[in-house]
């Protein structure tokens, strides 16, 4: 009976193991092929499930499910091929930095498309009856559509695996995954297989959208909820690497239902101790992806080495080009302030008081942004989990609010000093892994910390936490921020204003701090390690010292931006999902690249253009996310250098039209070209 | 269209003032919307009151919030026809997105920008939770939509009222009958979050006071949003329990149901849902849920109060039956009418003290918004789902709990107004 | 044996099954041009990055200036005077020629900085890190062009500017790794006289290729071939040797 009801876990397990198996491939090898991390990846899969509702329900279960089983995925490789054709294939060479902002942008266009054409509730996807029905066999008790998903997926992946090792195709791409300067110096053009690739890939994704609509059901995040896990199954099993995506699909599945199903079991009794499994559901494939990665940064299967120097293309610092001196660009930055300091008089004039809180939020995003820049701008290292630093300065401020004290003060000292903190022990685990395994593996952390708080009472579970209030001042000197009101010239000064002017002190403090760090010795030798870490190392700098130092740095000052979160006096609660979802950290690294990295005060504009306009947007129009992700793709295309820019992409336009009357057909900067 | 006002009373709803106090024009009353006097019919003018409605259109429980919305629709469309109201409401609607963080921005927008002091709506417990604390510090009157205890119980305060029926309600409805009729070897399964956990505790220590020999075989509890249930359903299927009590709803309990019917364990043994009822959870589990068991805060079909006459219009508004979230926000947009009519002002405070222990005339029923937690006094009843006309399957009520019996005292739940 | 710059006893790479490097033993003396030269696949470049600790050894010891140094970390054996330069230049591109030499200047004056001055002191405002820029920067020739970006430098030019980093180390021994590669004639005797012109005080070590250069610059010669040590000596007697005329120069020179 115990032996039965583990196989039956197994089994459950292996269901949704071979989904993971159906997404982790197309995802795997379009990296290990392409160098793209795609994050459209799970919106695919998603496409597939509605694509299959939209079939299923004028032609009924019956005979709707199996044609929607091959139409829906035929639909979706062509839009995939489709997407790789038009978005995908300008960036090749690029930086996997603006492959993340690119297919950032997609998630939000094929999101909010799918909203528009299905709307945003939960549906059915109806399978035929015959396959609802429970099976039993020696004990074990469960749906055929378990075996029908097991099974289906296994064909599935079986001929995946044949295609791609007994036809000239897949020789081809296998070999371009290992090493694709060795393909095209054979005189193939890999760039050609890509599109296939992709199509394929976005084929299967759908297909396990498809099975998993069957088995659970079909809403708009859907996409979002499996693209973590993917990522994990992906890196477990080595990038690149087809049989790392179906072994680690597989134990990724089992290990999540198996912790789930056995989470508090007694394994032995020891007269005084009890061995029992923790509860850790949820944490565990975290823990295991972190473990590999420390041990096989190549993953389990992984055959690639680490990436040569190089080989990854080139990061694109922000800048104006010359085109402002300093002094212009103090003037301007004198007067940028000066508005910030007369905005809410202008609001409480106009009566658009609401606007401040959205500033509030501007100013502490830009704070946010500004600690990422620190680390992508001038390390040129890309953490994929950003935000960590972010909900564990708000959880944290407002654990000590709760318990300890609420000087607003000591509640951010002990937010930077914490965030810093885990910011040293993260880096110390992480920074000697390069380039994408570092991104993975510090997005393995941030998941790690966010499934954690769901898990603790201390941090309120998935309510997260409430009933905290910061206080304006130190050693019970102060008041309550709640109880400040100011009448100034008829209009009432509330507190939100009172914490807009404490936030804009802070983040123009942050930013001067942070310039004056990267004008001296200690960022200078930041600015080398960006440039060139080969070259940095042998003029004699310990690089993976300096990169940890800089996380810290970067940790601290990110908790700083989730601790004014937290003492915001128009927050009232921090939930997992509001500070720890990795949303955010795809948010903050769009912002930055979207208002120029490398230069402070580029991703601080950044965050005022992306919140402010989606602010703007969302009031005139209910497919705002459609156009913020259609501007993320322009962007990345066309502006890769930011916003901070476009003053000199405009000169040089201006210049060239001048001086050959004829515009320039590629506004690319010449650095943007691949160099590999 | 409509042939017949729904609502032809509303001051005449006004059963009992024996609590009503007056209010004392403290420091900072001095809303733009204050009426002169507090008598009847004493201002002719049409003053606008914006009302806000906060509801999970996306998310989890983006199956239940549309019609959240279009109960207080119709509430709004209603009192702006009639002449017993001297003022009109302007509803304005934010998507909570089922999320505290996302909810907590759109009600600052509603509020701050939009200038609403009548607030009802989100779906989630947890986001009410949140949405409470927000209408204290603001001040503005709250009629939330979850129905953990802790939202009027160890969380409450002066500013909100609840229409919609608590756990603790309900698990007088089901516990009882459960462990007698049922069967006492329980198992609980809950979604770890604010109201799946006030589900296992209210239920349980129900089930504890109604039989000695209830015995709790097991626990265990999934993520808020979790849609895999294979593992948990094939755990309590190998487990001695002969019934299964569920601490969820919306999406997750649509996802258990019709996992755990290919799997087989509705056949097995007794589930039992607080809010398998829903209508939204029958329609989207279908010939599954037929043999579950659950309480109910809302059928369509009840006698109560004016409940036919709001079906009525309600069927013509939108061409469907009204589920209980439907009904909650219909419901919980008249109660603020009727405590403005009642306070003869629309300022949050006057109206706050009106509603507090009044009693009104709602689909229900008469029913209090009591003093000691601002609870509503409903009633609740225990149900079998049986097969259905057509697919979605049909609610046999098997008993009722009157509404003066539902709730125990407000200290008891945590909550000392 | 006090004199020597650089020793390696018994140095040894394997890569699985392939043994790159075997059992590579030679001396530097203080002051002298030392070059390792040998068909491709003869070990030249992994006992280069051996040497300077890109790799670790399998077996076998690096001695520097009398120190054991073998599993030192590169910027380690910088901060001692051991300084190598790259064969496809590799300079800070985005950074001004000036800045590129200062932060390797400031490498090695880290005496001056205090950790408080590392994170608030403007980075040029270190008397004798500028002082050293200065000097390099008319040394390698590019004073003129301090100020532009490395990346808008002529490819000869960013040879010098490579040159200049390495030299702002103030290095003992400048390990060179084909320092001339993809260069004309002219270009490559430019090269070559900025380095005996401004690296005439450090003991050199040349990987190369170019066998008439190397017979032309060096006072030893190391030949290797398939990771062993075929012979060592001066010019002169590395032309004269029979052994490296049939493995090596014969086929080499054609």
């Amino acid at each position: 009976m115990v032996l039965a009801d583990f196989v039956e876990q197994l089994l459950n397990g292996l269901t949704v193991g071979m989904v993971y198996v159906l997404l982790a491939a197309g995802l795997s090898v379009i990296f290990g092929v392409m160098n793209v991390i795609n994050f459209s990846h799970g919106e695919l899969f998603a496409l597939g499930a509605y694509f299959a509702l939209s079939i299923t329900n004028p032609l009924g279960a019956e005979t709707g499910f199996w044609v929607a089983l091959v139409a829906a995925p035929l639909i979706v490789g062509v839009i995939g091929v489709g997407i790789e054709r038009l978005t995908i294939r300008p960036l090749y060479g690029r930086n996997p930095l603006y492959h993340i902002l690119l297919t950032f942008g997609l998630v939000l266009v094929i999101n909010d498309l799918v909203r528009l054409v299905w709307g945003t509730e939960q549906q059915q996807l109806v399978v035929p009856n015959f396959l609802t029905q429970p099976v039993a066999v020696f004990g074990i008790q469960l749906s055929l559509y378990n075996y029908f998903m097991i099974g289906f997926a296994a064909i599935l992946a079986a001929g995946t695996w044949v295609l791609l090792n007994k036809t000239k195709y897949g020789m081809i791409i296998r070999a371009g995954s290992q090493d694709r300067e060795m393909v095209r110096n054979v005189g193939i053009d890999i760039d050609r297989y890509y599109t296939l690739v992709f199509g394929v890939g976005a084929a299967l994704a759908a297909v396990a959208g498809i099975v998993l609509g069957g088995y659970q059901n079909v809403n708009t995040t859907m996409g979002n909820s499996v693209i973590i896990p993917a990522f994990v199954v992906v890196v477990l099993g080595g990038l690149g690497s087809f049989r790392g995506a179906v072994f680690g699909g597989l134990l990724v599945g089992v290990v999540q239902t198996l912790m789930r199903a056995y989470n508090g079991t007694v394994l032995a009794d020891l007269g005084e101790f009890t061995l029992t499994v923790p509860n850790m559901e949820g944490l565990t494939v975290f823990l295991l992806m972190i473990g590999v990665l420390l041990v096989k940064p190549q993953g389990l299967f992984g055959t690639r080495g680490e990436e040569s120097e190089g080989g990854e293309g080139e990061i694109l610092v922000g800048g104006d080009g010359g085109l402002l001196n300093e002094s212009t660009k103090f003037k301007l930055g004198v007067v940028a302030v000066a508005l910030l300091a007369i905005a809410p008089f202008a609001l409480l004039v106009t009566g658009q008081r609401y606007y401040v809180t959205v500033l509030n939020e501007i100013l502490i995003w830009a704070i946010f942004a500004l600690s990422l820049d620190i680390v992508m701008g001038y390390t040129g290292l890309v953490p994929l989990g950003h935000t960590m630093f972010y909900g564990v300065g708000a959880y944290a401020a407002a654990l000590v609010m709760l318990h300890y004290t609420s000087s607003v003060f000591l509640v951010l000292g002990a937010a930077i000093l914490i965030c810093a903190a885990l910011a040293w022990i993260v880096g110390a685990l992480s920074i000697r892994v390069s380039g994408v395994y570092f991104a993975m593996i510090t997005l393995a952390f941030a998941e790690l910390l966010y499934s954690a708080v769901f898990k603790f009472e201390f941090t309120g579970g998935s309510d997260g936490l409430l009933g905290f209030e910061a206080m304006m001042g130190i050693a019970g000197i102060g008041v309550p921020l709640s109880d400040i009101e100011l009448l100034v010239l008829g209009y009432e000064i509330e507190q939100r204003i009172v914490f807009y002017y404490f936030a804009l002190l802070l983040g123009v403090l942050s930013f001067l701090v942070a310039r004056r760090i990267m004008n001296a010795p200690f960022g200078s030798v930041l600015q080398s390690i960006r440039e060139s870490q080969e070259r940095a190392k042998f003029i004699g700098y310990d690089v993976t010292k300096y990169k940890r130092r800089a996380f810290v740095l970067s940790g601290g000052v990110a908790g700083l931006s989730g601790g004014l979160l937290a003492v915001s006096p128009t927050t009232f609660i921090i939930s997992p999902d509001q500070t720890l979802y990795w949303i955010h950290s795809g948010e903050v690294i769009v912002l930055t690249l979207l208002g120029g990295m490398g230069t402070l005060y580029g991703p601080m504009l950044g965050a005022g253009a992306f919140l402010g306009l989606e602010e703007v947007l969302s009031g005139y129009t209910d497919q705002w996310r459609m156009v913020i992700g259609s501007i993320f793709i322009l962007f990345v295309l066309f502006v890769p250098r930011g916003l901070v820019s476009v003053p000199s992409l405009v000169a040089e336009r201006v210049d060239r039209v001048q001086n050959e009357g004829d515009p320039p057909v590629n506004i690319d900067d010449p650095e943007v070209n691949p160099d590999d | 269209m409509m042939t017949e006002h729904t609502d032809d009373s509303a001051d005449s709803s006004v059963q009992s003032d024996t609590s009503r106090r007056k209010f004392l024009a403290a420091a900072g009353a001095t809303s733009a919307f204050a009426l002169a006097g507090c008598g009847d019919g004493s201002s002719g003018g049409t003053d606008t009151v914006t009302v806000a409605s906060l509801n999970p259109i996306s998310g989890n429980y983006s199956s239940l919030g549309p019609s959240q919305v279009q109960g207080a629709r119709l509430a709004v469309d209603q009192i702006n026809g009639n002449d017993n109201y001297d003022f009109e409401f302007e509803l304005v609607e934010g998507d909570t997105e089922t999320e505290s963080g996302a909810a907590q921005a759109e009600a600052q927008r509603v509020v701050q920008q939009e200038g609403a002091e009548f607030v009802f709506g989100a779906i989630s417990s947890s986001v009410a939770l949140a949405l409470n604390d927000f209408a204290s510090s603001s001040e503005f009157v709250y009629f939330p939509g979850g129905a953990a205890v802790p939202v009027t119980g160890s969380s409450c305060n002066e500013w909100v009222f609840r229409f919609e029926t608590n756990t603790a309600q309900i698990a007088e409805a089901i516990s009882a009958y459960t462990v007698n009729n049922l069967g006492s070897n329980v198992w609980f399964h809950y979604a770890d979050y604010a109201y799946g956990e006030s589900v296992y505790n209210r239920v349980k220590s129900r089930m504890q006071d109604a039989d000695s020999d209830f015995n709790e075989v097991g626990v265990t509890t999934s993520e808020l949003g979790s849609s895999n249930y294979g593992s948990y359903i094939s755990q309590i299927s190998n487990s001695d329990a002969d019934t299964v009590v569920l601490g969820m709803t919306g999406g997750d309990e649509v996802n258990f149901t019709n996992q755990a019917a290919d799997q087989g364990l509705i056949d097995e043994m007794a589930v039992v849902g607080p809010t398998a009822t829903f209508q939204s959870i029958r329609a989207g589990t279908g010939a599954n849920s037929v043999g579950k068991y659950g309480g109910v805060r809302y059928v369509p079909s009840l006698e109560t109060g004016d409940n036919q006459q709001f079906v009525e219009s309600y069927m013509d508004a939108e061409g469907s039956t009204p589920d209980n979230f439907a009904r909650v926000g219909y419901d919980s947009i008249r109660l603020m009418a009727k405590g403005m009519n009642e306070a003869g002002s629309t300022n949050p405070g006057d109206v706050r003290d009106a509603l507090e222990g009044g009693t009104f005339q709602t689909v229900l029923g008469d029913i209090t918004l009591r003093e000691g937690d601002h609870q509503a006094t409903n009633p609740t009843w225990m149900a079998e789902i049986v097969e259905g006309d057509g697919d979605l399957p049909a609610v046999e009520l098997l008993e009722k709990v009157e509404s003066e019996d539902t709730l125990p005292p407000a200290s008891e739940l945590g909550c000392d107004l | 044996m006090t004199d020597a710059v650089l020793r390696t006893d018994g140095l040894t790479k394997r890569f699985g099954e392939l043994t790159a490097v075997d059992s590579v033993s030679l001396t530097v003396e203080e002051g002298e041009f030392r070059s390792v030269i040998g068909p491709n696949g003869a070990g030249k470049t992994t006992t280069f990055n051996l040497i300077t600790g890109a790799l670790t050894p399998s077996d076998g010891i690096v001695q520097f200036k009398g120190q054991d140094i073998t599993t030192l970390p590169p910027h380690e054996r910088v901060a001692r005077g051991l300084g190598r330069s790259f064969q496809i230049t590799n300079v800070f591109s985005g950074l001004t020629v000036r800045e590129n030499v200062r932060v390797a200047a400031q490498s090695v004056n880290r005496d001056d900085i205090n950790t408080w001055t590392a994170l608030f002191q403007d980075k040029d405002d270190f008397e004798s890190i500028n002082a050293q820029t200065d000097e390099i920067l008319e040394q390698i020739g590019l004073a003129a062009r301090a100020d532009e970006p490395a990346e808008t430098l002529a490819y000869g030019d960013q040879r010098r500017l490579e040159i200049g980093l390495v030299l702002a180390t103030d290095p003992d021994l400048v390990m060179l790794d084909e320092p001339t590669a993809g260069m004309s004639s002219e270009e490559t005797q430019a090269t070559m006289d900025l380095i005996s012109d401004v690296l005439a005080d450090q003991s050199l070590m040349l990987i190369e290729h170019d066998i008439d250069l190397v017979m032309r610059v060096s006072d030893e010669i190391t030949v290797l071939t398939r990771g062993q040590e075929l012979a060592s000596g001066t010019p002169e007697e590395i032309a004269n040797s029979e052994d490296v005329r049939d493995a090596y120069l014969g086929g080499a020179r054609k």
